[in-house]
């Protein structure tokens, strides 16, 4: 599903963010992405959404090769590679709904559609009595659930979640968690990427280790390790 | 994507960004407003500068001498004749014991003068025909024409007063457009430049939700359109209101352009209406061009991520 050969990552003032990083992710697997501030996480995530090209090695998703791409195939990537963020990323002036349906409206999904769909997947997540609230009236953790469902309803191969519990308590990060697990379990490819310690030891999934750019550990039920 | 769900979701964006964005709407149009009111206060200090220089010139006539003995009927012929040209607008016949009744008023603080017209027995003034030219910039062909006239009835016609008010008219009169024009261009200039740094100020607040509509997947014209909507409407309302506000100040300002200008008629509201499009219409649509220019440049900038 991700294929990632040889890839390094250079930036104008030499300072080497990936290095010759392989790695091959199947479809449906949950993995989890680790290492300390500066391994490279976010140059990774950042070119598995289009977001930078890579200086040197290849990137696929699903066959298709992203290592080069036009900028108007960018949002066709994002259709395909869902992601959330630590901070959330929603647009304050809409509501929860309207946050989740705007994702719908982007690639042109019909209204009846839209009204069909939007409202399920804040059922999915919990958030059907509050999807009619804007973001700064709701907690950070249903603010994640928003974005998780506004991923959702694309019906994403990939979803990459970049520290999604970087900003919550324990019982919000484990409810995001156990959401993102029932994601996997209908078979949508999870990338975690995160630097905590817990939630990775308590996964006992895949996990990918980068250390100052370089990909240290590559283990099948996997802890973290630095 | 269909284009007529495509279009109907960027105008509804394009409103709904408006409207949950009401202060920065706001400020917004009240800068592009006292921008485009100080564009058209400029405006009308030209009209009215242009309008005084017009009322000066029009006070301007010529006189032709006539002989004191001249007969009433050849009079009449000249008078005649001169009326017929097409550059004159206008001919007075001013008899000797009118000049002179003008001239005592005019006088009549001078005791010398009055003096000297009590010891003379007979009125030394002559008559006179005063022409008025139908257009002030063709006061040389005029004076070239009376000129030309043979006639014996003439006994004077010395013009030579009149081209030199006439050329420091003119010379203050393109001094003044040329003042004009250098103020206009600055004020354009600067214009330009606040319409074009408030559209670039209302994009930079929306750059978040910018790179967010380009995360989850929209199209760079789904993201833009909106922004071009906005900044289309900001400049259709922020018009529209100067055009409201402008007409209350005109309103409020012509007395006062009616006592300046006694005896002449100018209308400061009616030359805005007389170049409505031309001055309004005109304003729209390079703001909005300047504004919506501003606002693609600006997210183009936020959503190349």
């Amino acid at each position: 599903m991700i294929k990632f050969k040889g890839v390094s990552k250079l930036y104008n003032d030499n300072v080497v963010a990936l290095d010759n990083v392989s790695f091959y992710i199947k479809s449906g697997e949950f993995v989890s992405l680790v290492g300390q501030s500066g391994a490279g996480k976010t140059t990774l995530v950042k070119m598995l959404i289009g977001e930078e090209n890579p200086s040197e090695g290849r990137i696929e998703v699903g066959g298709w090769d992203i290592t080069r791409l036009r900028g108007s195939e960018v949002p066709h990537l994002r259709r395909q590679i869902a992601t959330i963020f630590q901070d959330y990323k929603l647009l304050p002036k809409k509501t929860l709904l309207e946050n989740v349906e705007f994702a719908l409206q982007v690639c042109g999904k019909s209204m009846k559609k839209i009204k069909l769909v939007a409202p399920q997947v804040m059922r999915i997540v919990g958030l059907e009595s509050k999807m009619h609230r804007y973001p700064h009236e709701v907690s950070g953790g249903e603010r994640q659930r928003t974005a998780i469902a506004r991923s959702l309803v694309y019906q994403p191969k990939i979803l990459l979640a970049d520290e999604p519990t970087g900003n919550l308590d324990s019982i919000n990060a484990k409810e995001i968690v156990d959401l993102l697990l029932k994601i996997n379990s209908f078979g949508t490819t999870v990338v975690l990427v995160t630097h905590n310690r817990d939630v990775v030891n308590k996964l006992r999934k895949r996990v990918l280790t980068l250390h100052e750019g370089r990909l240290v550990s590559d283990q099948a039920v996997g802890k973290y390790i630095i | 994507m269909s284009m007529w769900l495509s279009a109907g979701r960027i105008l509804k964006f394009g409103f709904q960004d408006i409207a949950r964005n009401v202060w920065l709407s706001l400020v917004t149009v009240m800068i592009l407003v006292l921008t485009l009111f100080s564009v058209n206060l400029l405006l009308a200090v030209q009209a009215i500068s242009g309008a005084a220089v017009d009322t000066i010139k029009n006070k301007i006539d010529v006189s032709l001498y006539l002989s004191p003995e001249a007969p009433a009927d050849k009079i009449a012929v000249l008078k005649a004749r001169i009326s017929a040209m097409s550059i004159v607008s206008s001919v007075d016949f001013v008899s000797q014991e009118e000049a002179l009744k003008r001239f005592q008023k005019f006088n009549v603080k001078d005791s010398t003068i009055n003096q000297a017209l009590s010891t003379l027995n007979s009125n030394p003034l002559a008559p006179s025909l005063v022409i008025k030219p139908s257009e002030t910039g063709r006061f040389d062909e005029l004076l070239t024409a009376l000129n030309k006239i043979d006639d014996p009835l003439i006994q004077a016609r010395d013009f030579d007063n009149y081209k030199t008010i006439l050329d420091k008219i003119d010379a203050i009169t393109k001094k003044v457009s040329e003042a004009g024009f250098f103020v206009s261009g600055l004020f354009m200039l600067i214009t330009l430049l606040v319409i074009f740094n408030t559209a670039k100020v209302a994009i930079y607040t929306h750059r978040n939700e910018i790179g967010i509509m380009r995360l989850v997947g929209a199209s760079n014209w789904f993201i833009k359109a909106p922004f071009l909507i906005s900044a289309f409407l900001y400049t259709l309302f922020s018009s529209i209101f100067v055009v409201i506000v402008f007409y209350l100040f005109l309103n409020l300002l012509q007395p006062y352009l009616e006592a300046f200008f006694v005896g002449y008629t100018f209308n400061i509201m009616a030359y805005f209406t007389a170049n409505f499009w031309a001055i309004f219409g005109l304003q729209f649509l390079v703001a909005a061009l300047v504004n919506m220019l501003a606002s693609w440049l600006a997210v183009s900038k936020y959503s190349n991520v």
